[in-house]
């Protein structure tokens, strides 16, 4: 206590005032249609063409009258802008934290300020899109919208014709003769494959990448919906780590059986970087799937930039003849179809080789690989090579990372081979956007068959074609 | 050049975090007594003080029209009296309107606030907003700012580690002014372990709750010398408001300083501010306020506020020698608290922190969250 003021006095106060504020016209518009209709407005303005949310009467700009050029908006929009309040106070309308955000309404072109629940706050992000929630009571403000929650995008996957759906309609006539020819013959229906995950693609550059069982099935059965066959795996540990235990690969394995049993499901004898030869193969003895990766050659298989070259991961991926050949060996005698991964042209003649033992049945499936970093870039002359060089009885399907993923997939349905798409791959459309999944990626894997003609396998005519007995 | 307005006296407290001790009517007593000692102004309505401009906020003072609770200790009544809701820095350039229009030749500068009333300063500033749109959400001026200071760090390179040098250099400034709020030095660690209170801002990012009154003496030129021998003239002063709603704003643009600035520079004649003013007082509530509004002002490159801060521009530039609203001056008066730190630099009264011989300043002020209004004077030895 300062000294001389022992008797001085505090007078504790409250200024609790009451009003009344009239909305206004344009507001009360506003508000009402929020509670009644469930819609919030914006006002445009017809000198510079900008849609206002919050509505006001005049275009403080142009000074235009504005009042009665409603824009209905949609109730989603994109985070522009956010703070995670964390200081408790008697004036929020929330407990913190709470997060506060500008968003940019569908519709409008100014963004409007309100409250994200339904994520923790560590997860929102700009950009992040999100849906308007509504109050159950009416509050008379802006707070008849309750808050935003992230948008829970409706997936809607073009559906596969020969299941009655809106997707590829393929020309089901007799092929032409030229077309039939070549060596290998050519398949008459396509497979497409999608390759959910591979071990590289991880969450932070795709959220739809599954980890988890539960993500691959629901993901794999989008896929088949959308015209895949089968699904290539490479499973994941909850922190999206490729792993090789054998029962989480199980989990996974049964997960996509148990949604979709027509499925193909491929699990991949790679599995990640820096595992042995026996963490690789004993996973698929076990599990015994229909059909497995089998890799040919040792080889870089890295990360780079590939605008610098600037080298971030340098791996060497180990396969030698002898693991050609036991790998291969085990497949065969569990009745497990190998899919033979073709780097370069090394590969395919090492396979040819170790295939002087008989190990392996026919018909023979090929996957030529293009665009690893320590493997060959896609090119259409060397695609041609390659298929000339495969054996009698042979099917072939194709890949190729990022933008060699559409090039080389269309080169090999136009020449009689088949298909494969996915994250593990690309994780881009063809315009550059970003894929909804593995399964938008078939979808314009689909698109290529109905341009060029061609049906698309069911699993059940995929397994007749690549020779899996069931 | 334009005609100019004299400074010839200014009286202040000392910023504190609570100065229950004192009501504020007798923190302006404090201010106007030495300023009629010293000057020798009278309130006689021929020759002395005809009008005075006060500045305080009705919500803060919880008090509807709240200069009627000052009015007659400040020497108000009897005569005319305006009061400047906004940052006080209006009120100087409203006063030098009056006195350059010959409406009047003698003004009374006087400003208070006690934020250490409020049992809440973040519940008064959300009380600024409208009551359908922006209040329900609980948004305040710290909240607000944070939209601004995430998009102004983005786009102009400053982290987390500029925002802790810029606090610890203020503190450091204002242990040299007598005036300042006595805060705690703290380290750039400390600043960046103090928790965030709206991400981007910690808690040490943001002014501390001060209490503080101050005063001043204006008059023309032609009777300056009546009242003192070396006042400090005003010689420019703009104002800009920009749209209310933060959606509204293209918020990193500086569209409202850059006009005020510009405004202010016009009038001084001021064509190089860089090179012609030697002091640079910006009201920075919040850290990353310090590189944003001096890019506003135009002594950095746009968006280049990060390497400003790492190439020590604020001090290159001499800016906030006085420690800043970022070491606490209440809310409002962040602009005449500016002026203040101006005034001593120009007379050559800044004791530890005088510099050698400037002529010319730059103080700031601005008003509401995320700088919708700026207020910008130049003054002048």
């Amino acid at each position: 206590m300062k000294e001389g003021f022992e008797d001085s006095y505090i007078v504790e106060g409250k200024m609790a005032l009451p009003y009344s504020y009239f909305a206004g016209r344009v507001g009360s518009t506003f508000l009402t249609t929020l509670r009644d209709k469930k819609k919030i407005m914006g006002v445009k303005c017809n000198t510079c063409n900008k849609v206002f949310v919050p509505p006001r009467q005049t275009c403080e700009r142009c000074m235009e009258d504005i009042r009665d050029n409603w824009v209905e908006l949609k109730n989603t929009g994109t985070v522009t802008n956010f703070t995670v309040v964390r200081y408790e106070d008697k004036h929020m309308p929330k407990k913190v934290p709470y997060v506060l955000a500008m968003i940019h309404l569908d519709g409008a072109d100014t963004p409007m300020t309100h409250i994200i629940e339904g994520v923790k706050p560590e997860k929102v992000k700009i950009g992040m899109r999100v849906e308007a929630v509504f109050a159950d009571e009416d509050t008379n403000t802006i707070m008849n919208i309750d808050h935003f929650k992230p948008v829970t995008e409706k997936i809607e996957v073009r559906e596969r014709a020969d299941a009655g759906g809106t997707g590829a309609k393929t020309y089901t006539g007799e092929q032409p003769e030229t077309k039939k020819g070549g060596k290998p013959a050519m398949s008459k229906k396509v497979i497409i494959t999608a390759a959910l995950s591979g071990a590289a693609t991880m969450k932070n550059q795709i959220d739809s990448v599954p980890y988890e069982p539960k993500e691959f099935a629901e993901e794999a059965a989008r896929c088949y919906k959308a015209g895949a066959s089968m699904v290539h795996i490479h499973a994941r540990e909850e922190n999206g780590m490729p792993t090789h235990d054998v029962a989480r690969i199980k989990a996974t394995h049964d997960a996509i059986k148990e949604k979709t049993p027509e499925l193909i499901v491929n699990l991949s004898s790679a599995v990640g970087m820096g595992k042995t030869p026996e963490q690789r193969i004993t996973q698929i003895l076990e599990i015994k799937p229909e059909m497995a990766s089998l890799n040919t050659n040792t080889m870089n298989f890295s990360i780079v930039d590939r605008k610098t070259g600037k080298i971030f991961i340098d791996f060497i991926f180990e396969n030698t003849f002898t693991m050609l050949q036991d790998f291969g060996k085990g497949m065969e005698e569990n009745g497990i179809k190998p899919e033979v991964e073709v780097y370069d042209m090394g590969g395919l003649d090492n396979w040819k080789i170790v295939a002087k033992q008989g190990i392996f049945s026919k018909p023979y499936n090929f996957n030529f690989v293009w665009g690893v970093a320590g493997g060959m870039a896609f090119r259409p002359d060397l695609f041609m090579v390659l298929k000339n060089a495969l054996p009698e009885d042979a099917n072939y399907t194709t890949c190729g990372v990022g933008l060699d993923e559409f090039p080389a997939i269309n080169m090999s349905c136009l020449s009689g081979g088949h298909m494969r798409v996915g994250l593990e791959d690309n994780i881009k459309l063809p315009n550059g956007e970003l894929a909804k999944g593995s399964f938008e990626l078939v979808e314009w894997a689909t698109r290529i068959c109905e341009i060029l003609g061609k049906e698309i396998a069911t699993p059940d005519e995929a397994r007749e074609i690549m020779g899996i007995k069931k | 050049m334009g005609k100019r307005v004299a400074i010839c006296a200014l009286e202040q407290v000392k910023n504190e975090p609570d100065i229950w001790y004192q009501r504020f009517q007798g923190m302006l007593l404090d201010c106007l007594e030495p300023i009629l000692e010293k000057t020798g102004v009278t309130f006689d309505m021929d020759k002395g003080i005809r009008n005075v401009i006060t500045c305080s906020d009705d919500v803060f003072d919880a008090r509807t029209i709240s200069d009627s609770g000052i009015t007659d200790v400040v020497g108000a009544h009897f005569r005319g009296e305006e009061k400047m809701a906004q940052d006080s820095i209006n009120g100087l350039g409203y006063a030098m309107a009056c006195i350059l229009s010959g409406h009047d030749d003698v003004v009374l500068y006087m400003g208070h606030c006690k934020e250490s009333q409020a049992e809440s300063r973040y519940m008064n500033t959300n009380l600024a907003y409208d009551p359908f749109y922006m209040r329900p959400l609980g948004i305040d001026f710290l909240s607000a700012n944070a939209f601004q200071a995430r998009a102004y760090m983005e786009k102009a390179g400053v982290d987390d580690d500029h925002l802790a040098e810029i606090v610890v250099r203020s503190r450091k400034n204002a242990a040299k002014n007598p005036y300042a709020r006595e805060n705690e030095m703290v380290s750039g660690d400390q600043v960046k372990n103090s928790p965030y209170l709206a991400d981007p801002i910690r808690e040490l990012h943001f002014y501390p709750m001060t209490d503080w009154a101050f005063g001043m003496l204006l008059c023309s030129e032609e009777r300056a010398k009546e009242f003192c021998d070396n006042p400090v003239w005003v010689t420019g002063y703009g104002s800009c408001m920009d749209s209310y709603f933060p959606g509204d704003r293209d918020i990193i643009s500086n569209f409202a300083l850059k006009n005020a600035a510009s405004r202010a520079y016009s009038m001084a004649g001021v064509k190089n501010p860089q090179k012609e003013i030697d002091l640079f007082e910006l009201t920075d509530q919040s850290a990353y306020q310090l590189p944003m509004w001096a890019e506003g002002v135009g002594i950095v490159d746009e968006f280049a506020g990060g390497k400003w801060i790492e190439e020590g521009g604020p001090d290159k530039s001499q800016v906030n020698l006085s420690g800043g609203m970022l070491n606490g001056n209440p809310v409002m008066l962040g602009g005449a608290a500016r002026v203040a730190e101006a005034w001593y630099q120009l007379r050559g009264e800044a004791g530890d922190r005088q510099l050698k011989k400037p002529k010319k300043a730059l103080a700031h002020g601005v008003t509401g969250a995320m700088g919708q209004h700026h207020g910008v004077v130049i003054l002048e030895k």
